[in-house]
């Protein structure tokens, strides 16, 4: 099943498929709703949108900045879960690893009860966020030895202790408003997603162009910090712009689309089988098929029923079975 | 011969405790430099000195005359390459992907190997008998091919100074044979030298046999007691001394004239 065997570069029809694939799911993504516009008349609003209109209006102020939010929030939490697994040495680690999901779920309860939710919402979750994982690594430096485990408690008990917190507030939240939109935001939606939010996307850009341009080295990063350092690399440089990066996109993630778990972890897992565990190829396939998978994923929690289904549910839903048949298909492919 | 490496008054301290002290030494090109001693000696602890892993807490380690702390990480992996004892496999890459990383220290900051890389990579996996394994996942390795991976991954990085930590603990007759000679080839065909901890004195013996320039460092007591050719100076004396066990060297002729110098151990003293 896995698709590469040589270790040649990269091939020039995955690097356009890893291109068209996310795009096509995109243009797909224009055309699926409630709604019916004809792909003409996306085509039209697309390249000469007439605004005012309920067909622009749809494609371009709704479908089309979801989408992309989608887009980028699937590529962003997917490339940094391979960045993390890599860096961490640690196959099980996913995206929210420093804390960053619990950090902005509580910013976003708090802004929800005390500050009555809204566009309050975003630069709250996004604090908190920073601060859990600035707390995460402090919490890390205490015990100065093996810094990669200490990393991960820090960020376990950081993750703890913002729960507690989180729960605090839905304890103290009006249950029949504030509550339900806390416990939404764990479940992760892009329902509420406008052109504005799509500011998000330049840390995303960012965050996932810092791992881009240190892929290779997570190889060797993976070796363990020793080894790493006698093979030639300046370990400290690599693992501050990989898990700066890494942090950064997670957490501009999480603040548009609340918790969305399930894709930092699985998403990498995915792109080993089918190409194995060379990062070099890896992160350029995490964060297209990311992308892809977050923007299905959306079209059918739109479309699934007549309501919105929460994210969350889906890609738990969804994934599993595609891991599980992935896992079947390729005997635990390079896991053996 | 040029002086690769020197320890100067090399000393290291972990909190109080003392790990070794007045450490002096030289390396020279196409040297091979065995260091003996008991567990727990601090042989680790040098080696990480050298690699700039570690701090000495006074004197040096000079690498071509300057300070291995003056080093850029990359400029000292372009030196010095190192064949770790024990290799904790954390994904199953391929042997191949893992000899490349030996090419990290000529990649640029953000790059990834090239063409000439690949062309280093399978000459390395060449050498060392493997190349036919290039596209094999590595931890399925047994540990006698894992250990050749590693060293065709330092030979990658094309140092001119190989640090081997234990190199043939866990290896068969024929696999410890087969990577003895393997160094021994690598000394002798491309002048590399090699420093190497090791617990088997027999190995610093059939290297000299072999004819290369073998140096021997025993040590004990948290500093060198004895340096020499190998013939010379491991002694059953010396050996009680270093690691108090009474032991017997027996010497055979071979048919070529040579000698071949055996340890037996009696007992511990």
């Amino acid at each position: 099943m896995k698709i590469l065997n040589k270790n040649k570069r990269m091939p020039l029809w995955l690097n356009i498929l890893l291109i068209v694939v996310p795009l096509f799911c995109v243009i797909i993504s224009l055309l699926a709703g409630r709604y019916f516009i004809s792909p003409l008349e996306v085509w039209k609003t697309l390249f000469s949108p007439s605004f005012g209109e309920a067909p622009t209006t749809v494609v371009m102020e709704l479908r089309l900045p979801r989408s992309l939010a989608a887009a980028f929030v699937g590529a962003s939490l997917a490339v940094s879960g391979a960045a993390y697994q890599g860096v961490f040495r640690n196959p099980l680690v996913n995206s929210s690893l420093l804390g960053v999901s619990q950090g902005a779920g509580f910013g976003a309860s708090l802004a929800i009860v005390a500050l009555g939710g809204g566009a309050v919402l975003y630069p709250c979750s996004f604090i908190f966020a920073v601060m859990a994982v600035g707390l995460s690594i402090l919490a890390g430096r205490i015990a100065k030895s093996n810094t990669n485990v200490t990393l991960i408690l820090g960020g376990t008990i950081v993750s703890a202790f913002f729960g507690a917190l989180t729960s605090i507030l839905k304890y103290m939240a009006d249950p029949y408003s504030q509550l339900p939109s806390i416990t939404f935001w764990f479940m992760g939606s892009f329902a509420s997603v406008g052109s504005i939010h799509l500011v998000a996307i330049i840390p995303m850009v960012i965050g996932m162009g810092l791992i881009f341009l240190c892929r290779w080295k997570i190889n060797v990063l993976s070796m363990g910090d020793r080894e790493a350092a006698t093979l030639g690399l300046n370990t400290g440089f690599y693992k501050l712009l990989l898990i700066g990066g890494a942090t950064l996109c997670t957490t501009a993630a999480v603040c548009i689309s609340g918790v969305i778990g399930w894709v930092g972890l699985v998403i990498p897992h995915i792109g080993r089988m089918l190409v194995g565990n060379d990062n070099n190829r890896l992160i350029p396939v995490s964060i297209s098929l990311g992308a892809a998978f977050m923007v299905i994923i959306d079209i059918l929690a739109r479309n699934l029923t007549a309501s919105e289904l929460p994210i969350g549910i889906l890609t738990a839903l969804v994934g599993t079975p595609f891991f599980v048949y992935l896992l079947k298909k390729t005997k635990g492919g390079v896991w053996r | 011969m040029s002086v690769l490496l020197e320890a100067k008054d090399l000393a290291c301290n972990y909190g109080r405790h003392n790990v070794f002290h007045d450490m002096n030494f030289k390396i020279h090109s196409g040297e091979i430099f065995c260091l003996l001693g008991p567990n727990g000696c601090g042989k680790t602890t040098l080696l990480d000195c050298v690699l700039g892993l570690n701090f000495p807490s006074s004197g040096d380690v000079l690498l071509d005359g300057v300070s291995v702390s003056q080093y850029r990480r990359y400029n000292l992996a372009q030196k010095i390459a190192f064949v770790p004892q024990l290799h904790q496999a954390s994904f199953p890459y391929t042997v191949r992907e893992v000899v490349l990383m030996g090419r990290a220290a000529y990649t640029s900051t953000f790059g990834s190997p090239t063409e000439e890389d690949d062309i280093a990579c399978e000459a390395a996996l060449q050498k060392v008998g493997m190349l036919s394994y290039a596209d094999k996942p590595y931890h399925n390795l047994s540990g006698g091919e894992l250990k050749l991976v590693l060293l065709a991954r330092a030979i990658g990085q094309k140092a001119p100074l190989l640090l081997l930590d234990e190199p043939t603990a866990h290896l068969d007759f024929r696999n410890e044979l087969l990577f003895l000679e393997m160094m021994i080839t690598l000394c002798r065909e491309e002048g590399i030298a090699l420093l190497m901890a090791t617990h088997s004195p027999d190995q610093a013996f059939f290297m000299e046999e072999k004819g290369l320039n073998v140096t021997a460092a025993m040590y004990a007591k948290g500093t060198i007691c004895y340096i020499g050719k190998p013939s010379e100076i491991i002694t059953p004396d010396t050996i009680q001394d270093v690691y108090g066990v009474r032991a017997r060297i027996s010497m055979e002729n071979n048919d070529d004239g040579t000698v071949s110098r055996k340890i037996s151990l009696l007992h511990t003293v």
